[in-house]
């Protein structure tokens, strides 16, 4: 696979919740930066729906967020899991688990056969 | 779980989403910025780079905050709301129009849901207050040349015990009974049934119970129990729950009251009340029926209803039915040759009001969606000009980035809004207008009998929704796909001037016009043919005299009466009668000719004749007094007519019609010939002359007359006459004394003038036409408002033009001739395709028969009118009058005004 992928449609969702998770309040800024690490390097987030995203997931209960200071002194918004996303993480990331356990039974060469 | 919180508690936020936190979200993007750029800075960018960088990965500012506006609201709703709110604005500011839209809404719509709310009670859900109707039928016999006939009680004891396919056969017979104490009965109109009917229709009882399996049986008179319906607990035992046990005295015999039946049940005939239920066995009690005659199979007189098993098919079970019957023919060869029988849709019986309303309603039905049309049409051309009216603000608003959709979805929920307000009127007229039906019932016994749930229930509510929301599309569409048109810089460009329309917007309204012009000629002839048949039916010869005869009905079996007695009771009637003043003639009969109520048939077997294989011999008869031909004024063509001298001791004598003569003696005199029917031969001693039986419109079927003495039974109906020199009701008084004087307990009930009596036949007929002529002269007035308003409103829009015309030198009579003949062409064109549509709905309408019983046979909606070229073409000249006038009016007031005035509006 060359150059840098695009994030497929609903796995946002998780990949945030997931570093939420891992790494505690995050600011949006930070969030993306952590995301596109965590994946090195491979995937090239457009900034701008990660926004629309976060406010999805805070409407739906997963997150809150409030104002705080980044580690840089600089006013930013922050991100954390409520307990309901905690529960979502789990439950999100065992049902992805499954999705690529059945995919990849396909896809692995010799299979069975 | 936990999903589903989060979808909805999403939608809550979402729909009353906070609408200030812009700046929240604005703080927390340059926060974004600003880290970004620090980022970039800090890996070797300078700040203006590392700026330009993080807005190119943020991907446009304005850009998020538009996908964060809308995810943070629904913004559709939001829309909405705003397209509602100066919807509202628009509506309040041009009142006018607003008005004249939404009361022409409300009547289509009113029109429409009054006509469905019939077609609900009648033909949609027949029967109220009973268990899953979806899966009752109705069984019906079937006779050998394929007519529809009721069932005997021992057919229907076959097909009870015998049916597999069915949760049982239940058959009623509806009777009128003598409540209460001799000399204060009332009368109460209820169904003798089967033991096992309110089990076969699951009727829930209010109070009490309803019959028990041990009174399903078939032992005559072994069931002395009744049940009353709710309205009748209600209106004389004050719901008392403790008369449950009671004795009620039914025709002098006392029942227990065993239970009441659920408040919703009005008894097995649709559109009808009944009050009383009891089981069939106690005819013999309560009416003095022979007990042969119950096992009797030619006494069809049972209506029949079946419920079919869960998951059988309506096909399947009509088969099984089919069979049986079939079998049946065969096994009882000698009494039931050739019959079959059927399973019906409730809808579909041919007995009770609703055979007669189903096809007066189908054609109703017809005319309320050209109404509609109508309407729509109306609706379209005023929000059309409306449109024209705001193409400024249209444009205005399309400049100012709107996009097409925004606009045209702004036009259409200004138009269901409208609609909606529309419908919301309407709806409200609905139950009064229901109600009207009601006072198009023929006067007769039944007529108070007569109920219908009239109250809007869901399935109207669903429909009136529904055409709401065609209506709105329908009207709104044209206009909305206008916007589309606009043409932004052209009428940008026009600066201050209202031009005129452009040419497509003038050919789209030239075919709303056309249309309704179209429609309206459909409503007239429609109306016109519908009125001019009714007028021909009324003017057929009936064959009898019916002015100046009162009729009466006795219910002498409700008094306790044998049959000696009830005949004995008829001929000292007769002799009093005949002594009192001004009375011209007596006489009594079993059946009424064109009454509501059915005729009934013998089966007859003719010396000399040899059926065809499969020929209906069933032939229809009236039992009736030597007085009953000449007081009717029905000559004697040939023999003689009945004498007292043709009594119970001497031979059983018979008169037959004319088309009996022509069908069975091949015109041959028939006098001295022998026929069979009622178990002995009748030898024919006189021929008369045919008349109508059933309806006005059939053609003549075989009848035959025997005498009362000779012939009359238990289960006969008596109808006694009398020809009064003046007004017949003056004879109602002496009628009463006279009775009294014979009885004190039997009382005059029902009693009316022979000619009101007999406009029963006519029932189908007259509600076809006073219906169409109601509509159609509403759908005219429709489009004759719609045809003008819209004619004056594009003539006032040419009133520049005109103006110029004028100001170069045209002569008013051209220009006005120039417009009127302008409004004329569109009209002849609407002409031209509502003919086309007219004659081919004629055509259709004509092939209805209203009723497919045995009785009234070819009797149709539409006679002969159908093609009546005078109707059409009067209906163009007159919708070309309204045209010519709906151009004339607005272009003579448009021609009045002072050229210059019209050219300084520029």
């Amino acid at each position: 696979m060359g150059g840098k992928t695009d994030v497929w449609q609903g796995t946002l969702a998780l990949m945030v919740l997931k570093t939420l998770q891992m790494m505690g309040p995050q600011h949006g800024y930070g969030l993306a930066r952590r995301i596109e690490q965590t994946s090195g390097d491979l995937l090239e987030l457009n900034y701008g729906t990660l926004y629309p995203a976060l406010l999805k997931l805070e409407q739906e209960g997963y997150i809150r967020s409030r104002w705080g200071s980044s580690e840089n002194n600089r006013k930013a918004k922050f991100y954390e899991l409520t307990k309901a996303g905690e529960r979502q993480v789990r439950k999100a990331a065992a049902e992805w688990e499954q999705t690529t356990e059945i995919l990849s039974r396909f896809l692995e060469p010799n299979a069975e056969a | 779980m936990d999903a589903l919180r989060a979808k909805l508690r999403s939608l809550w936020l979402r729909v009353w989403g906070t609408r200030q936190i812009d700046n929240d979200f604005d703080a927390e993007l340059a926060s974004h910025i600003a880290l970004h750029t620090e980022d970039g800075m800090r890996a070797g960018l300078s700040r203006q780079e590392a700026r330009r960088q993080a807005f190119i990965r943020l991907g446009g500012a304005e850009q998020v905050r538009q996908a964060y506006r809308e995810r943070r609201t629904l913004p559709w709703i939001e829309e909405l709301l705003q397209d509602v709110c100066f919807g509202l604005r628009m509506m309040a500011r041009n009142v006018g129009f607003t008005a004249v839209a939404v009361i022409t809404l409300a009547i289509g719509i009113g029109a429409t849901a009054t006509a469905f709310t019939w077609i609900d009670a009648v033909l949609l859900q027949p029967l109220s207050g009973v268990k899953e109707p979806n899966r009752l039928a109705t069984v019906e016999s079937v006779t050998s040349n394929g007519e529809w006939v009721p069932n005997s009680y021992p057919d229907f004891i076959d097909f009870r015990d015998r049916l597999k396919l069915f949760d049982g056969v239940a058959v009623s017979h509806m009777a009128a009974f003598s409540v209460g104490k001799e000399n204060h009965a009332e009368r109460v109109w209820g169904e003798l049934v089967s033991g096992n009917f309110f089990a076969v229709l699951g009727v829930k009882p209010e109070a009490g119970r309803m019959f028990l399996p041990s009174e399903y049986g078939d032992v005559p008179g072994a069931y002395p129990v009744a049940v009353i319906s709710d309205r009748y607990w209600r209106s004389h035992y004050g719901a008392d729950p403790s008369i449950i046990g009671s004795t009620i005295r039914i025709n002098q015999h006392e029942l227990t009251i065993v239970g009441v039946a659920a408040p919703e049940f009005h008894g097995s005939i649709p559109v009808t009340s009944f009050d009383l239920w009891v089981p069939y066995m106690e005819q013999p009690v309560l009416n003095g029926v022979q007990l042969w005659m119950l096992r009797d199979r030619h006494d069809r007189n049972m209506l029949g209803i079946a419920r079919l098993k869960s998951g059988v098919t309506f096909d399947q079970a009509r088969l099984e039915l089919k069979t049986l019957a079939d079998r049946m023919a065969i096994a009882n060869a000698n009494v039931s040759e050739g019959m079959s029988a059927t399973l019906l849709p409730l809808w579909k019986s041919p007995h009770g009001p609703q055979g007669l309303l189903v096809g007066p309603l189908r054609v109703l039905m017809g005319v309320c969606v050209l109404v509609l049309l109508i309407v729509c049409a109306n609706v379209a051309n005023l929000l059309l000009a409306r449109a024209t009216v705001r193409e400024k603000e249209f444009s205005a608003r399309l400049a100012l980035g709107a996009t097409r959709g925004r606009i045209a979805r702004q036009v259409l929920t200004e138009s269901l809004m409208l609609t909606g307000c529309g419908a919301l009127l309407g709806l409200a007229a609905t139950p009064w207008m229901s109600h009207a039906l009601r006072l198009l019932m023929p006067p007769s016994p039944m007529a108070s009998l007569v109920s219908m749930n009239t109250r809007p229930n869901f399935a109207v509510l669903a429909f009136v929704a529904g055409i709401c929301i065609v209506t709105a599309l329908f009207a709104g569409l044209v206009p909305a796909l206008q916007v589309g048109r606009l043409n932004l810089s052209a009428k940008l460009n026009a600066g201050g001037r209202s031009g005129t329309a452009g040419r497509a917007r003038n050919r789209l309204r030239s075919t709303l016009v056309a249309s309704e012009v179209a429609l309206a000629l459909v409503a007239l002839v429609g109306a016109g043919l519908f009125a001019r048949s009714f007028q021909q039916t009324l003017r057929i010869d009936p064959g009898f005299d019916p002015n100046h005869v009162l009729l009466s009905q006795f219910y002498l079996s409700t008094n306790g009466y044998n049959l000696a007695q009830r005949k004995e009771f008829c001929r000292r009637l007769e002799e009093r009668m005949l002594a009192a003043p001004g009375i011209v003639d007596v006489a009594y009969s079993d059946g009424v000719p064109l009454g509501f109520e059915p005729s009934w048939w013998e089966e007859l077997k003719i010396e000399g004749y040899a059926p065809r294989p499969n020929e209906n011999m069933n032939i229809f008869r009236n039992v009736v007094s030597p007085g009953y031909l000449p007081l009717m004024r029905i000559p004697i063509i040939d023999g003689r007519n009945f004498t007292d001298q043709d009594n119970e001791n001497a031979p059983n004598v018979m008169i037959v019609n004319e088309a009996f003569v022509r069908r069975f003696f091949a015109g041959r005199s028939p006098i001295g010939k022998k026929i069979h029917g009622w178990g002995s031969w009748f030898r024919v001693i006189g021929i008369a002359k045919d008349s109508k039986y059933h309806y006005l419109g059939e053609s003549t079927p075989a009848y035959f007359y025997v005498p009362f003495r000779q012939v009359f039974r238990e289960d006969m109906n008596l109808a006694f006459y009398v020809r009064t020199q003046g007004d017949p009701e003056n004879a109602l008084a002496s009628l009463r004394v006279q009775t009294r004087a014979i009885d004190p307990n039997v009382t005059v009930v029902d009693a009316a003038p022979l000619k009101e009596f007999i406009g029963a036949s006519l029932y189908p007929q007259k509600i076809a036409a006073s219906l169409m002529t109601v509509l159609g002269g509403l759908a005219l007035l429709l489009a004759a408002v719609g045809l003008y308003s819209v004619m004056a409103y594009s003539v006032a829009q040419r009133t520049q033009e005109i103006g110029v015309r004028i100001a170069l030198g045209a002569q008013l009579g051209h220009v006005l001739r120039m417009i009127v003949m302008q409004g004329l062409a569109l009209t002849l064109a609407g002409l031209a395709i509502g003919g086309v549509l007219v004659i081919g709905l004629a055509r259709a309408v004509a092939s209805i028969e209203f009723t497919n019983s045995g009785m009234g046979l070819n009797a149709r909606l539409l006679g002969d009118g159908a093609n009546s070229p005078l109707i059409y073409l009067g209906s163009a000249v007159f919708l070309c009058i309204v045209g010519a006038l709906a151009a004339y009016l607005p272009a003579r007031r448009a021609a009045r005004v002072d050229p210059m005035q019209a050219l300084r509006a520029e």
